[in-house]
């Protein structure tokens, strides 16, 4: 049938054409890669972040990738980092470039005005390149502003393309200047949108330099408090190009990336391996289950991450679950005034909240344990089958004291 | 993560890093952050699952699915902001029409016009080289649906490329 033979002869051509589309797409493939594997490590930490609360809970997340593994490779003990401000002959790369290094210097660089929502990855981490964000509110309204650090190789491509303005049909832009700065770094001063088809109008603005040795320092901001899926709150971003090459041109980023790790040649996610094995789900659940008490049924036994839906016959109730390695520091940050010390130095404390998924009528019962060597037991109860669940009972199925014995049980110690 | 399977995992990423991200490019029409942001969200999502994984028979078709399960939920919570157009978006007209531009950036336009799901059904079906039974499975719909979303986003395209379509793809 003549009809069907055009179909076929059309699809054969929109397969070519998408190929031929399709493959014109280049991306920083290691970046991807990266990006990838902070997400994975990020998503068994959120919770607890989370649990932590407010801003102290983003800060959390957002050095999250670092947590598990704070001293950065080898398991031996870490330096003490309490203030960065006092190791100031400190080599580069000997101790790692801090998350709340990166916060303060941005704080101190921007303009008078409210800065929140805080988040930073240093280069304690397995991750390569360091990053910060905050929401910064001049007093017109708050706008997302982010710095990233990395290493690029002088004269490449990549760094080429780092201040290359993008073609205006690709990457639709209300303006793009690039030009050499008198020390020879070259600098990109950006003002496009966060969709470029501006499906939604978000502004993105930003600066990239790139200095002859190939520090790459890049900073964006945006009319809304986040990259994506927050409303504009104002009509342009918070910082003018003027400001903007100001704090893109800070020196202090450039001695921050001589921090970055040079290159190994390995790809990102082979170089840092995590050196302490976490415990796995299947394992932490199976140590749970005998510590619930009698008449508490198991329903449901989590396959991403250790929980399990466990019922008394008055409601379905969510328990949550983690064992973390390596955690002491971050012990002020999740134990502060109220909490307890055990004789043996186990910091023990608890909260009550509404949860972190914003579920009307949401309770959560949390029991939070550190032992002195940094290895942590939290366990969580809620009054309701799952996170973003509609509560099905009053209370949690477990009280904050049934909490307390099986967070502080000598059945953890295997883990450790 | 045990370092054997750390290292699979890696390598795992690594080489479907690329693939993914232009699979993801199409379903998003050219929307390179998007793009970027969905595949990190499903290599993301592999390493908190690589246990179970690394078993399948095909990672690579898995993740796949994964990416094109975050594009639609994605998709679906912005749904209230984003309605699919019914007209090539406006940028095509200060180019003087889908003609002059390259058939590159007329198919990601003509993409950007379909819905969100008829978009992935193409991608799948099209750019993945995948049945209408393993697009289904990807999609959670019945073969059935796959069929007439097909039916419908080609006729869509082809009044949307028409002859464009044939003269490039002949060149």
């Amino acid at each position: 049938m003549p009809v069907e033979h055009d179909e076929e002869h059309f699809e054969g051509r929109l397969g070519h054409a998408l190929h031929d589309a399709g493959d014109r797409f280049d991306a920083d493939r290691a970046a991807l890669v990266a990006g990838g594997l902070a997400r994975g490590r990020r998503q068994r930490l959120r919770r607890r972040a989370a649990v932590v609360g407010g801003a102290a809970g983003i800060a959390l997340v957002g050095v999250g990738g670092a947590l598990l593994v704070p001293w950065g490779g080898a398991p031996t003990p870490r330096p003490a980092d309490s203030s960065v401000a006092e190791q100031p002959s400190r080599t580069p790369s000997a101790v790692p470039l801090t998350g709340r290094e990166l916060i303060a210097t941005l704080e101190e660089l921007l303009p008078e005005g409210k800065v929140s929502e805080q988040q930073a990855r240093g280069t304690e981490g397995s991750m390569p390149s360091p990053y910060v964000h905050v929401v910064y509110d001049d007093g017109k309204g708050p706008g997302a502003v982010d710095v990233s650090l990395n290493r690029v190789e002088p004269g490449s491509e990549q760094a080429r393309q780092a201040v290359d303005c993008p073609d205006k049909t690709l990457t639709p832009h209300d303006s793009c200047v690039s030009s050499r700065m008198p020390d020879g770094s070259l600098l990109m001063l950006f003002q496009g949108y966060e969709y470029p088809d501006r499906r939604v109008d978000t502004k993105r603005w930003t600066a990239d330099l790139v200095t002859p040795s190939g520090q790459h320092v890049s900073v964006s901001e945006w009319n809304a408090a986040a990259e994506k899926g927050a409303p504009i709150s104002r009509s342009e971003p918070p910082l003018s190009t003027a400001q903007l090459k100001e704090l893109v041109t800070a020196q202090v980023w450039r001695k921050y990336v001589e921090f970055i790790p040079q290159e190994t040649g390995k790809p990102t996610a082979t170089a840092a391996p995590d050196p302490v094995e976490e415990a796995s789900y299947g394992k932490v659940l199976d140590t749970l289950v005998p510590l619930l008490p009698k008449g508490a049924e198991v329903v449901e036994r989590g396959e991403d991450y250790s929980y399990a839906v466990i019922d008394d016959g008055k409601g379905r109730s969510l328990v949550e679950i983690d064992v973390q390695h390596g955690m002491g520091d971050v012990a002020d940050e999740l134990f502060g005034d109220g909490s307890e010390t055990l004789a043996d130095g186990t910091k023990v404390t608890d909260r009550q909240d509404a949860g972190d998924k914003d579920v009307p009528g949401c309770v959560r019962w949390t029991v939070d344990t550190l032992r002195t060597d940094g290895f942590r037991v939290v366990v969580s109860a809620y009054n309701a089958p799952g996170p973003h669940a509609a509560p099905s009972r009053a209370k949690p199925a477990l009280t904050v004291r049934q909490l307390r014995e099986i967070a502080l049980s000598p059945q953890w110690n295997k883990f450790r | 993560m045990r370092q054997g399977r750390a290292d699979e995992y890696a390598e795992f990423a690594a080489a479907r890093a690329g693939h993914l991200y232009r699979s993801a490019c199409l379903l998003t029409a050219g929307d390179t952050h998007l793009a970027e942001d969905l595949v990190q969200e499903t290599l993301g999502r592999i390493y908190v699952r690589w246990g179970r994984v690394s078993r399948v028979d095909n990672p690579a078709g898995y993740a796949q699915t994964v990416l094109t399960r975050a594009f639609l939920a994605h998709q679906r919570r912005r749904s209230s902001t984003e309605r699919a157009t019914d007209a090539i978006p406006d940028r095509a007209a200060s180019h003087g029409g889908p003609g002059d531009l390259p058939l590159r950036l007329t198919l990601l336009q003509a993409l950007s016009g379909l819905p969100a799901k008829d978009r992935a059904v193409i991608v799948l079906r099209y750019w993945e080289d995948r049945s209408v039974e393993e697009t289904a499975d990807a999609l959670n719909a019945s073969s059935a649906a796959v069929r007439t979303r097909c039916t419908r986003a080609l006729g869509r395209l082809r009044e949307l490329l028409g002859e464009d379509l044939g003269e490039y793809a002949a060149s």
